[in-house]
């Protein structure tokens, strides 16, 4: 039961640095609205009329099957693995989170290299088995396969959700259904889907903003999304206001679709209840076993040793030309933009999120969601935003302090990448009821106390998960890096990108694998994290 | 906490020091191939002046010079289409630059007629074509890529690729709007598949036979012919280079330059003259050729052998500015005929 909670404590101070900070945080989008009102219409109608109704509907259909994907890729092997006791599956809740190290555009090109008719699989039926060659002779660069490789590459945004949730959702539920004699699957599909609902929707959430942002894999597959239209604008009809207002317009869709998702949720609201210490597994016959083990080799295989494998093999075969000193530089360089980055945002996120705790006002709460959206947005119209920014004011600021310093660069990644460490932290102190926060005000804790007593001990798992998720994305991170970079910095990303679009797979491989194995190593980390805090939570 | 809060002090003040060094050059380039880290490196060592570079998009790199402004740190402005290089001069963000002893190496058709940017590679967009099932006299012009005997048979990538642009520009300059539209229907109705993936892809994909010819830079066909890859030199190997408009009375083959240009408000302008002058050297020149398979501005410097085998060919003598004034008119005709 939750008790009202009685405010002593003063929320004004902390709806005013909400307010304050958050601002901070969206003013890039402030810089290109003074953009938007020099918007020359005509652009945008010649767009509108030409372009954009089929970049929208492209947009839909990419958006609807790469959360297919994911969805499926992503939920199925956490129910399994949270309910079920089989050989293997502590190996499998490992990998399953692992192809969150490897970049969407990586993904993209290698898949299309492993699928091309230069590619193994083709070669190989070729020599070997020409009755079937021509049938694996087709064109791949499709929607639909893009959306398959967007869904491997995303899907563990869901798996991470579904698996926390799953757990936390309570053996006592689980077994009141089996009780009441329901299968594995109707408790699945009865209950637990449901209930589920909001932390499924926090991951996929992450998912479709990371599709409507892509533009790397979409314009190599030829398939023009909403993103596409404005870098057509930009790049193509040197229209910096037009590819403001379509970035504005498409925060304020995705604004308008999380608005309307929190208002039907809301309906929802459920609190995980304390959990038994029971095993609450399924028993299983070995058909069904089968199934699993088949269910979750899907997303392992395909999203992360096959296409590992494929680059491990093109660092052999280059290995000769590798630069080691250049990868050890570019790594350090990775590293110190990614942990500073993610820092500060985890900061920030967590501060937020304490500030929802104590202050009920709808303020902090519309702000401390509203600074998660920008993630919509793509890397370079937040680089652009931050220059028209920085160079809006010159009797003001000298802009070349600005440009080109690691203080905007990790400015940018602070604010583009704020959604992936809130969203970890906004589930885990939603999950504690307020009565901690009222039983501390009782017994005379200060805000502060109160932060550093209870939510953050409390929080700790979800807090290092935050970090970790945003140490990985922004690792991977591509056109803020190459639009407001210093001289003479690259990263593994950039390296990487610059030889795969120059058709240069092979020699990106090393850089990619660097990502990919620094990624891994946080991610196991990840996992034990993630499984301590659902014991945690049983107990 | 305070560990990192300084080590972030430590980063943003480092990040806005300047470098109080004069012996430098910035660069913004949109090339990034790693023949240029060695061209860098060998000015480097040859003048003791430190080259720092950042590279982007061009257009990215355009906002920024254009933003900055006078405090802009940039000294030289590098891309792979000329289309870029007169509309940053369009938008008054380079400045003259006229120097006899550089210019008298280059070809006078490949030099810029206003005088903003010099020239350091260029390219040709090019058909090429399977050799199995086509016969070269079938192919002759650019105009001729409308006819109705290729339906369902050509292959290119996608229009928001600045190559094809720069090429639709081209045909813009030389036949006039109306008669381009015209043609990019008849094209448009000729491909065989939606455009996409790279011009390697549309190689590839004559190799697997889903089209007949396709339009491709030049020098990608170098880069598969010497692959170490067997299949990817299969793939090379099923295709030949045709030059386009080659006949007595037609205009040459497209071609487009990869070219530097003096930002501005170039700080350290001397310098930046200094690597034009190497760039542009028989050394610099023949470091191009050998490694990224372009044709040299210098007629002097012979192509790669690879490139060589292809023969010789006529380029077409338009002022290649047009290149870049005729791109808003060549993007509108993309967008009507349904070149996606």
């Amino acid at each position: 039961m939750e008790i009202k909670s009685n405010n002593i404590i003063n929320t004004k101070g902390v709806n005013i640095s909400t307010v304050f900070i958050s601002l901070v945080i969206v003013v890039p989008l402030v810089a290109l609205l003074f953009s938007v009102l020099r918007v020359d219409f005509d652009n945008f109608y010649y767009l509108w009329n030409n372009l954009l109704v089929d970049y929208s509907l492209n947009t839909i259909y990419l958006v609807l099957l790469t959360s297919f994907f994911s969805l499926i890729f992503g939920i199925f092997p956490a129910w399994f693995i949270s309910t079920s006791k089989f050989k293997g599956k502590n190996l499998y809740d490992i990998i399953l989170y692992l192809p969150l190290a490897i970049p969407t555009y990586i993904m993209a090109f290698t898949y299309s290299d492993i699928l091309s008719y230069t590619g193994p699989i083709q070669s190989f039926t070729r020599k070997y088995m020409p009755e079937i060659s021509n049938i694996l002779n087709q064109d791949y660069l499709q929607i639909e396969i893009l959306a398959i490789i967007m869904g491997l590459a995303l899907y563990p945004y869901i798996y991470t959700a579904c698996r926390i949730s799953f757990s936390l959702v309570g053996s006592n539920y689980v077994d009141l259904c089996r009780n009441l004699g329901m299968s594995q699957m109707k408790t699945f599909f009865r209950i637990i889907l449901p209930i589920s609902r909001v932390a499924i929707f926090s991951g996929l959430f992450l998912v479709i903003m990371e599709v409507l942002n892509e533009y790397g894999a979409v314009k190599y597959f030829g398939v023009n999304t909403f993103t596409s239209g404005i870098f057509r604008s930009w790049y193509s009809m040197q229209d910096v206001d037009t590819a403001s207002l379509l970035a504005v317009s498409l925060f304020i869709i995705v604004l308008i679709f999380f608005f309307l998702e929190r208002f039907t949720s809301s309906k929802y609201k459920f609190n995980y209840l304390v959990n038994t210490n029971q095993k609450s597994e399924f028993s299983l016959t070995n058909s069904r076993r089968l199934i699993i083990h088949l269910i979750c080799l899907i997303p392992i295989v395909f999203g992360f040793l096959i296409p590992v494998l494929f680059i491990i093999n093109n660092v052999i075969s280059e290995f000769s030309g590798i630069n080691f000193s250049k990868l050890i530089d570019l790594i350090f360089n990775t590293l110190l933009v990614s942990i500073v980055s993610a820092l500060i945002i985890v900061m920030i996120a967590v501060l937020f999120q304490f500030f929802r705790k104590i202050s009920k006002s709808r303020i902090v709460i519309v702000f401390s969601d509203i600074i998660s959206l920008t993630y919509a947005l793509p890397g370079a119209v937040i680089g652009l935003s931050l220059i028209l920014l920085v160079t809006s004011f010159p009797q003001l600021i000298n802009s070349n302090i600005f440009i080109g310093s690691f203080f905007l660069l990790i400015y940018a990644y602070s604010i583009r990448h704020m959604a992936v460490g809130i969203s970890p932290l906004k589930t885990s102190f939603e999950k504690h009821p307020s009565s901690y926060d009222d039983t501390g005000t009782n017994l005379g804790l200060t805000p502060f106390k109160l932060f550093k007593k209870i939510h953050l001990p409390i929080n700790k798992s979800a807090i290092i998960i935050a970090f970790l998720l945003c140490f990985i994305d922004i690792m991977k991170e591509l056109p803020i890096t190459l639009i407001l970079r210093p001289f003479n910095f690259d990263t593994l990303a950039v390296q990487t990108y610059q030889y795969a679009i120059e058709e240069m797979i092979p020699k990106s491989a090393v850089y990619s694998l660097s990502i990919v194995m620094i990624g891994s190593i946080l991610l196991i980390f990840l996992k034990n994290i993630v499984n301590k805090y659902i014991d945690v939570s049983k107990g | 906490m305070k560990k990192y809060l300084l080590l972030l002090t430590v980063l943003i003040l480092s990040g806005c020091s300047q470098n109080e060094n004069s012996k430098e050059i910035n660069i913004y380039s949109q090339r990034h191939y790693d023949v240029d880290e060695i061209q860098y490196q060998n000015f480097e060592e040859k003048t003791g002046i430190k080259v720092n570079v950042i590279k982007a998009n061009a257009d990215e790199l355009i906002q920024r010079m254009k933003n900055e402004g006078e405090d802009s740190p940039a000294d030289l402005f590098i891309t792979v289409d000329v289309g870029k290089l007169w509309q940053a001069s369009d938008m008054g963000l380079l400045q003259k630059f006229e120097d006899e002893s550089i210019t008298k190496n280059i070809s006078p058709e490949l030099l810029d007629k206003k005088g903003y940017w010099i020239p350091v590679t260029y390219r040709s967009r090019v058909v090429v074509y399977s050799k199995d099932r086509v016969k070269k006299e079938e192919l002759s012009t650019y105009e001729d890529l409308a006819n109705k005997k290729w339906r369902g048979r050509l292959l290119v990538r996608s229009s928001s690729n600045s190559y094809n642009q720069a090429l639709m520009s081209s045909i813009v300059a030389n036949l006039g709007a109306e008669d381009t539209a015209e043609w990019s229907k008849g094209v448009v109705s000729n491909f065989a598949r939606d455009p996409k993936g790279s011009d390697r892809d549309q190689v590839k994909a004559i190799a697997a036979g889903q089209g007949d010819i396709a339009i491709v830079n030049s020098y990608y066909i170098g880069l598969l012919l010497s692959s170490e890859k067997e299949e990817e030199l299969n793939a090379g190997n099923a295709v030949s280079v045709f030059f386009p408009n080659q006949g007595e009375n037609e205009r040459g083959a497209h071609v487009n330059v990869s070219g530097i240009a003096i930002a501005k408000n170039s700080p350290n302008k001397e310098n930046a003259i200094e690597l034009i002058r190497y760039l542009t050297s028989d050394e610099a020149q023949k470091t191009y050729v050998g490694n990224t398979f372009e044709f040299s501005v210098n007629p002097n410097i012979e192509p790669d052998d690879i490139v060589k085998a292809w023969g010789e060919f006529k380029k077409d003598p338009l002022d290649l500015n047009m290149l870049g004034e005729k791109r808003a008119e060549a993007i509108l005709i993309f967008d009507k005929t349904g070149w996606k």
